[in-house]
């Protein structure tokens, strides 16, 4: 007698079965491969990633600067910040040792750009002194 | 609102990181306070003392520190409670604080008593602590054959646990290739081989296959370690040459000081988990006197009712779920088969036949418990 599935079988494609059987054999070969231990280790990093996740996820605080980072404008500061790491690593290693003292201090500050970085300086401290009394104000 | 969570169990853990979560913007604006009171900075990972007891697992992987499981805004403090003053809404530590509550979740767990059955914590090997587990490991290393005779006390914690040791005893002696000088005898205390009807008409022929000798209706009445023998309340005796005992348990001792429970089980409204005559307090895990088993599954799916609830209550004035006694098992059928029971106070069990990929399931989640106690699974 012939059953359905076998007249089902009967009209597949040789090939199409041909990839059925490499699948399985697939399957098979990574279940003899699999162990104990390899289980156990995948299981620890999505346990620990998770937690990682959830923890990422839920803190305010780094949602809010995800957010701000999303901007344009924070994104041009980022390359800029990249930029500005990378050349004063270069200047920083090629420049004489700083000798101290007033003159010292005075020729530093003569350098429009040394004047320019203190006001961004001053400028992120003064919102971020702003932000913090404000949320302080609203029992954050 | 004040909450308090006495017991830093499973239980006690889901249900605390989950009020944490569901009343994040009430703590925040302090109108919820979140207390939880333990008795250890650690939590063990209970299940993996089996694993221990057949050197599969080290002890120290079962532990995690307390505190960085719990959610942040949790006032977490390691000072055991000593007294219940139910009607005062307080309880007092061993440390003499005194905490006050609106709503209270008591989840202390159970302990094991094998001093209740003369000469068992003397005679017999057990999997219940770290200790006895190590010990159990060093005797089944150090046995080269010979009559083992598994017994089982009632009440106890995971009513798998004595088949799951029959399966995994199983195995081990025949990947050291002694199986053949090694007889297991398996005595239950009931007429038949598991309390589970389903569980035990899924056991007999895998015990069968195994070899296992079975003798129901035996509960355990004393150990004679000289003379290695054990005998029944029913007359009959068992000679061994290695014992192995599932120890009765009860509730933890401070319950029954503060007479809130007979054995340390507290009577516990199967639906609501609401302590009889105390709305206010909720219990859950090991702890109730309900008809389910003592395992970590009940405490997690009850913990989930109960943290729903409270919230609930705070948030619109009303419980909103009942618990329908929801268990789900994992069973070990050996070293690389398992399979599972899930049933609730409607469903008996269905076992389906075991496989490798429930066994890697259930070793995937000796690492996702820690996911799941602290709320995520």
């Amino acid at each position: 007698m012939t059953t359905q599935t076998e007249v089902r079988l009967d009209a597949i494609p040789t090939e199409d079965l041909q990839r059925l059987v490499e699948f399985a054999q697939l399957v098979t070969a990574a279940r003899d491969a699999m162990s104990d231990e390899i289980v156990h280790r995948l299981a620890g990093a999505f346990s620990e990633g998770m937690t990682l996740l959830d923890r990422l996820t839920r803190n305010e605080g780094l949602m809010r600067l995800l957010q701000v980072l999303d901007r344009q404008e924070s994104q041009n500061f980022l390359i800029a910040l990249s930029d500005a790491i990378h050349r004063s690593s270069q200047e920083i290693s090629a420049a004489p040792p700083a000798v101290g003292g007033i003159g010292c201090t005075l020729r530093v500050m003569r350098d429009p750009g040394i004047l320019e970085g203190l006001r961004l300086m001053s400028l992120i401290g003064k919102h971020l002194s702003h932000s913090l009394r404000e949320q302080h104000h609203h029992g954050g | 609102m004040r909450i308090l969570i006495v017991g830093g169990g499973t239980g006690g853990t889901i249900v605390a990181n989950n009020l944490a979560r569901r009343l994040s913007a009430e703590i925040r604006n302090r109108k919820v306070r979140l207390t939880m009171l333990s008795a250890s900075d650690r939590h063990m990972y209970q299940p993996g003392l089996l694993y221990v007891a057949f050197g599969q697992m080290t002890p120290d992987q079962l532990y995690r520190d307390q505190r960085g499981l719990l959610e942040p805004n949790i006032d977490f403090h390691v000072d055991p409670v000593e007294k219940f003053q139910l009607d005062k809404n307080q309880v007092t530590t061993k440390s003499g604080k005194t905490y006050e509550y609106d709503i209270l979740v008591i989840a202390t767990g159970s302990r094991i008593v094998p001093e209740t059955v003369p000469g068992l914590a003397e005679g017999a090997e057990t999997f219940y602590t770290e200790a006895t587990a190590v010990k159990m490991f060093k005797r089944l290393r150090e046995f080269e054959g010979g009559r083992i005779a598994v017994v089982v006390g009632v009440p106890h914690k995971c009513p798998i646990a004595p088949v799951e040791l029959i399966f995994s005893m199983h195995d081990y002696f025949k990947a050291r290739g002694i199986r053949d000088k090694v007889s297991i005898k398996y005595h239950y205390p009931i007429g038949r081989m598991h309390t589970i009807e389903n569980v035990a008409k899924w056991a007999k022929p895998e015990f069968d296959r195994m070899g296992i000798e079975i003798e129901t209706l035996f509960n355990v009445k004393e150990v004679d370690a000289e003379h290695k023998v054990v005998r029944s309340e029913e007359g009959t005796e068992t000679q061994y040459d290695l014992l192995i005992a599932i120890p009765p348990h009860k509730g933890m001792e401070v319950i029954e000081d503060n007479n809130l429970g007979m054995g340390g089980w507290i009577p516990t409204d199967r639906f609501k988990l609401t302590m009889k005559d105390r709305d206010n307090v909720y219990v859950l895990g090991d702890t109730t006197n309900l008809p389910v088993s003592k395992t970590g599954s009940a405490a997690h799916f009850e913990a989930e009712v109960v943290s729903e609830n409270i919230a609930s209550i705070i948030k619109i004035g009303t419980p909103v779920r009942d618990y329908d006694g929801k268990v789900y098992c994992f069973i070990e059928a050996g070293h690389d088969r398992a399979t599972y029971a899930m049933f609730n106070y409607q469903n008996p069990p269905d076992l389906k036949p075991a496989t490798k990929p429930m066994h890697w399931f259930k070793t995937a989640y000796n690492q996702m418990y820690w996911t799941s106690v602290r709320g995520l699974l």
